[in-house]
């Protein structure tokens, strides 16, 4: 167990910049998830903590120890990769115990730890199997073995689950979960999905574009989006965002002239993109008018699809509804719940407070 | 109407598969008739092989492999050829294997330009090299020797591997070799103890093929050899070139059939191990 630094990284492909300055310090034991859309250079930049990849400036430090010259074997670490990688000539225990032989452990100790991971994992009844024979779970559980047994100073995991289908992968999460509550050890998780990453970490950074836009612990990123890109990102169904001038710090005027009145005034002006939750949104007498596209219940909550102006917003509500179609609405929500952004830059506004 | 055309198109639907396949048989029947009537002949008396018109009902007789046995040295160019077969197609594959893996997988400026380069030695015609490559060998007095011939073999072996191995290892997922390298191992470590027994049925096949290519190589072995390392080959045009006797037929189909029978079995070999996917599970399924 130990901790990682990552400080003033770049990464460039020849001329093409993929990594710009990424600074990240993660404590002993943390959880600490990547996220972002394909090609943020999430991916990347896992690769170079494992020393798959060249750091082209900035240094990585592994507990304490800069290791941007040296090899993956050497940096004690373990990786489980989206696909798997299990060596298929050999059974789930070669599998398993293949960094121990290659690190020259005593047979006794190689089994005793397999049979460990084994047990952790349930899967003492497969040791026999090659890969080929197990299913898609089966696999992605001997690869965690795999990582386990090392007893590494990092695990890397390079979007495990992203191969498994959708039920398979909630149950793997909560297990990945309790494993690492279990074990401890300092963890960097890359993720597409912006849920796994917030109920897995202990924090979260989001990445986009090579730059970091936010880190944080997962509820701090979803109360407080520092920028529309985190904003629109983070949060299932995603936040609804409208723009227009504001005019008066109390009302943001919409290009087709609809004026929408804001609960609390806000900071500046010149192009605003203001966000709200679905959740956030309620029905009310008056608000923000809006007609109602499509109703869609769960049982427990209800989501309504309606359009206020040019745009399509959705509300999500508690319980039931007897909205119909067609119907106009009127919506608002708290002040504290309403996120300002200036548009041009998709930095967030602070809402003045009176 | 809806059933009439539904007939229609189940006929029509059994019927292009079957010309299909009829076209293949065909074309099976065309190539393997020379074969077949080399086969035959071998088993057929002098006089028989030349009856008009040619009879398929004969005495067969094995006089034509007892006579290519003890004729012109026959033993030992079928040891020279084996000899020479093994050696080219070993160190080709052992040469060619570790480039192709270096062309799949290392990252270095001029890589493609270099593989590219290799392959088109290729394109040289092979007549073009023998008399250099003779002319080197006498200078270095090593003519008529098997080393000579396995190293004139792998010129042009080890491209041909390198490029059936580049792209056996670019369909493996890297996945695995940096699992490998994470687990402890260095690049080469991976290459040994990871690739090459995945790679098993790719290696072995092309190692097969290549061995069928040095078997039955003719030119450079003519050039290079002429008694102690000559190959069946050089034997079998020789036979054939007797312009004094005339062509010993019986004697020609008998070591055709010897030549060939070697490579038949081979190729069904290939056939097998490529058929095999070892590197099933290795990733998702």
């Amino acid at each position: 167990m130990s901790t990682v630094a990552i400080r003033n990284v770049h990464k460039s492909y020849g001329a093409l910049p993929v990594i710009h300055c990424v600074s990240l310090d993660i404590s002993d034991g943390e959880f600490v998830a990547l996220v972002g859309p394909s090609g943020c250079g999430k991916s990347t930049l896992l690769r170079m903590i494992a020393g798959l990849e060249d750091i082209t400036a900035g240094d990585i430090v592994i507990a304490d120890r800069v290791v941007n010259d040296i090899a993956p074997k050497d940096r004690d670490i373990a990786m489980v990769f989206q696909n798997y990688a299990l060596y298929p000539h050999m059974n789930v225990r070669q599998n398993m115990g293949f960094a121990l032989r290659q690190r020259k452990i005593s047979r006794d100790e190689i089994d005793r730890r397999v049979m460990n991971a084994a047990r952790i994992l349930g899967l003492e009844q497969l040791l026999d199997r090659k890969p080929r024979a197990l299913s898609g779970g089966q696999r992605q559980r001997v690869a965690m073995g795999r990582a386990i047994v090392r007893n590494p100073n990092v695990f890397l995991f390079d979007e495990p689950l992203s191969n498994l289908d959708a039920k398979l992968r909630v149950q793997m999460r909560s297990e990945l979960k309790e494993l690492h509550q279990r074990l401890g050890v300092t963890t960097v998780y890359v993720t597409h999905d912006q849920i796994e990453a917030m109920t897995l970490a202990d924090r979260v950074v989001v990445m986009n574009g090579g730059i970091v836009e936010q880190m944080g612990p997962p509820l701090e990123l979803y109360d407080k989006p520092m920028s529309l890109f985190v904003a629109a990102f983070i949060g299932s169904p995603p936040m609804n965002f409208l723009e227009g001038s504001l005019n008066t710090p109390n009302a943001l005027i919409l290009d087709d002239g609809t004026e929408v009145a804001l609960p609390a005034p806000v900071a500046g002006n010149g192009r605003t993109t203001i966000g709200v939750r679905p959740e956030h949104l309620f029905l009310t007498d008056a608000g923000w008018p809006a007609v109602v596209s499509v109703i869609e219940p769960t049982g427990s909550e209800t989501q309504i699809t309606a359009r206020l102006g040019d745009y399509v917003i959705r509300v999500l509500i508690r319980g039931r509804t007897d909205v119909q179609p067609g119907e106009t609405i009127h919506v608002s929500a708290k002040p504290a719940d309403i996120h300002v952004f200036d548009t041009a830059s998709g930095r967030r506004r602070e809402t003045v407070t009176t | 109407m809806t059933s009439l055309a539904l007939s229609g198109g189940t006929r029509k639907s059994r019927f292009w598969p079957r010309v299909r396949i009829a076209a293949g048989l065909l074309a099976c029947v065309i190539f393997l008739f020379p074969v077949f009537w080399m086969v035959l002949s071998s088993f057929k008396a002098q006089r028989d092989i030349f009856t008009v018109p040619p009879t398929l009902f004969f005495t067969p007789t094995l006089q034509h492999y007892f006579e290519y046995m003890q004729r012109a040295d026959i033993s030992r160019r079928m040891i020279n050829t084996i000899i020479v077969a093994a050696g080219s197609g070993i160190i080709s594959i052992v040469a060619g294997g570790m480039a192709g893996y270096a062309l799949a997988r290392i990252r270095l400026r001029g890589a493609g330009t270099i593989g590219v380069l290799i392959l088109l030695s290729r394109g040289v015609p092979p007549i073009a090299l023998a008399v250099p490559m003779f002319l080197v060998a006498r200078s270095l007095g090593v003519t008529d020797q098997h080393i000579t011939l396995i190293l004139a073999y792998c010129t042009f072996l080890i491209p041909y591997v390198m490029w059936l191995m580049r792209g056996f290892f670019l369909a493996l997922p890297k996945e695995l070799e940096e699992s490998a390298m994470i687990d402890g191992c260095s690049r080469m470590g991976a290459f040994f103890k990871i690739i090459v027994p995945i790679s098993m049925p790719g290696i072995l096949s092309t190692l097969i093929f290549s061995m069928i290519l040095a078997w039955e190589e003719l030119l450079f072995a003519l050039v290079l050899t002429n008694r102690y390392a000559s190959t069946i080959p050089v034997a079998i045009a020789g036979i054939a070139g007797d312009t004094v006797n005339g062509a010993n037929w019986g004697a020609l189909t008998a070591v055709g059939t010897f030549t060939v029978l070697p490579v038949v079995v081979f190729a069904l070999l290939v056939q097998k191990w490529l058929i095999q996917g070892l590197a099933d599970g290795a990733t998702k399924g």
